[in-house]
């Protein structure tokens, strides 16, 4: 890692931790520094409301967060760089699509929010593998084929989801779908992170442990193994954990639009193309934003708006300014 | 470490025309070799199957005396470095973090290039006369630049045997010399070097074997001054062929 690579990890992590400090205290019930930590460590009854809102409601869903910002950005950079194109985001194989599908059906079937994360998660999962194993018909292997199954899975399950739209109640469970599929960390519990949490964790450290071999393995077949590298298994298996990331934060969240896109750009931007530099601050620049967004999204309104509204928003805007930026430097080229 | 093909067959998947017909020939060490022939004729595929990219329909490639299609990719990546037409393949990797990727057959899967390894990158920049483009992107670099910095790779993999597919056709008369003197110094140092050109030229240049192809069979495998004759390049690029010294005008090439 260079020099420029490591004063942006640094400051990125103190942001990190101050955002997080900051999405405690930020809120329709504003909490002050004195009482949050009052609150916090000691035990004194006279804050116990700003206790409860704090540990209760605040921190589950920061957490939450911080996670899905790093699940979904390391994602969307996974997948940009195995398919070698900037432009594709998490959902490139369906998975969202899947989940959403998943979600859908449970909620139809009217069954507790725990069977409809599962259930997302189960059919997020097992859309990928329809697009791998249709991909595979074609004996080409290329990844292109695979970008195209994906489409036309993606596709396939967008009309299913369609399907169960028209049959859902249009008062109730129609409602949910739509709640649903907009993203939200307003229901998250402890509970779901004790289950979030080992996912990100265990996929995090293999992505730290590999982050430089990733370089190679997104050359393409051809390059990576005329230099030594087992392409299909690293494809697979990158393709594999960024499908769990994906796949585990929307079925908790929903789905959540433009931060596994946002995110790798800006980064890339900053530091450069180099897996080894760019991973680790994919984990530190996504917590940050997607922690930011959740802010955003409890604090602007009375009423909550929709996470992937307020990530359009901001990542639509983002990005523009980054294409600008960089049309201005491949102009001076 | 010597290369022999034996009896190598190759057909495309869905198509019935046969690329390469029953080919055989021993490849020495420590020379170099350019493959000859028109477009079509089976340069690409014979360098593409050299380099394990594809897998010979009948017949074999031994390396030593191992069969390719039993070398394990690791393995291979110590034995030859693969450059492809296009040299390279992204555009926004920085050259020096793109030169330190040859050494990942050596390094285990956790770990990334040690500080001696990136000082050999230095070294050889040094060498090739490319330091000044060590922190620009690959989308920067001009054609030729691209070509080097690509041969600096595979010089970094450090392997015996070198396999460029037409290293020399998207570059200027400057480029083409600067390459094929490169080459033609890494022989010197005992590596083996396969290159296929549209040249005839090139293999006089590098005084190489050439290995000519005709219609997916090798018309000719012998020393340069032996294949590159008049009569014998007439049969395959055409009647209308002809030596400098009976042009009217006269043509420019590189010294020797």
């Amino acid at each position: 890692m260079n020099k420029k690579t490591i004063i942006v990890l640094i400051t990125s992590i103190l942001a990190f931790a101050i955002i997080f400090i900051a999405a405690l205290l930020i809120g329709r019930y504003p909490i002050s520094i004195d009482d949050f930590f009052n609150a916090v460590f000691t035990s004194d009854a006279e804050y116990q409301i700003e206790r409860s809102v704090i540990l209760n409601l605040r921190l589950p869903r920061t957490i939450m967060a911080g996670l899905a910002g790093i699940g979904l950005s390391l994602s969307g950079l996974l997948y940009q760089e195995i398919f070698q194109n900037k432009l594709v985001s998490p959902d490139l194989l369906g998975v969202s699509t899947g989940a959403s599908v998943g979600a859908s059906i449970a909620i139809v079937l009217g069954l507790s929010s725990i069977f409809i994360s599962f259930l997302a998660f189960i059919v997020g999962i097992i859309t990928v593998m329809l697009t791998v194993l249709i991909a595979k018909l074609f004996k080409n292997g290329s990844s292109t084929i695979l970008l195209l199954s994906g489409i036309i899975v993606a596709g396939f399950m967008s009309s299913i989801l369609s399907y169960i739209k028209y049959l859902a109640n249009p008062e109730t469970t129609l409602a949910s779908i739509t709640y649903w599929m907009m993203g939200s960390f307003e229901n998250s519990t402890m509970n779901q992170i004790y289950i979030l949490f080992p996912v990100i964790l265990i996929s995090t450290i293999i992505l730290l442990v590999l982050s430089w071999r990733i370089n190679i393995v997104s050359l393409g077949k051809e390059e990576a193994q005329t230099k030594g590298i087992n392409y299909k298994y690293y494809r697979y298996l990158i393709i594999f954990i960024a499908t769990l990331l994906t796949s585990s934060v929307v079925a908790f969240n929903g789905t959540i639009s433009w931060i596994g896109l946002v995110i790798p750009h800006i980064v890339r931007l900053m530091v450069g193309r180099n897996t080894r530099r760019t991973i680790p601050l994919c984990i530190t620049f996504g917590g940050v934003f997607m922690i930011i967004v959740d802010i955003l999204s409890r604090s602007f309104t009375d009423s909550e708006i929709p996470l992937s509204a307020v990530t359009g928003l901001f990542g639509t805007v983002i990005f523009v300014a980054i294409l600008l930026y960089r049309r201005r430097t491949f102009d001076e080229n | 470490m010597k290369i022999k093909i034996k009896n190598l067959s190759f057909t495309y998947a869905r198509t019935t025309k046969v690329v390469l017909t029953n080919l055989n020939a021993e490849i020495k060490e420590g020379t170099v070799n350019v493959v000859l022939g028109l477009n079509g004729s089976g340069k690409t595929t014979l360098i593409r199957l050299l380099a394990g990219l594809y897998k010979p329909d009948e017949g074999d490639i031994f390396y030593d005396a191992k069969r390719l299609t039993s070398i394990p990719i690791k393995e291979r990546s110590k034995i030859f470095a693969y450059v492809s037409q296009h040299s390279v393949s992204t555009d926004d990797i920085l050259v020096k973090d793109f030169l330190t990727f040859g050494f990942v057959n050596s390094l285990k899967f956790y770990e990334s290039p040690s500080k001696e390894q990136i000082a050999k990158v230095t070294a050889i920049a040094n060498k090739m006369q490319i330091e000044k483009l060590l922190n620009k992107n690959l989308g920067e670099l001009s054609g030729g630049e691209k070509q080097i910095v690509s041969i600096a790779a595979c010089l970094l993999q450090n392997t015996p045997i070198l396999l460029l597919d037409e290293p020399t056709s998207a570059l200027d008369l400057k480029n083409q010399n600067l390459v094929l003197s490169l080459l033609r110094d890494i022989a010197k140092e005992g590596k083996t070097v396969i290159l296929s050109s549209h040249n005839p030229n090139h293999s006089l240049f590098l005084n190489s074997n050439v290995i000519l192809l005709n219609n997916g069979k090798i018309e000719m495998f012998d020393e340069s001054n032996k294949v590159v004759q008049i009569d014998i390049l007439r049969k395959i690029y055409g009647n209308n062929l002809c030596l400098s010294s009976d042009l009217a005008y006269k043509e420019v090439s590189f010294k020797n």
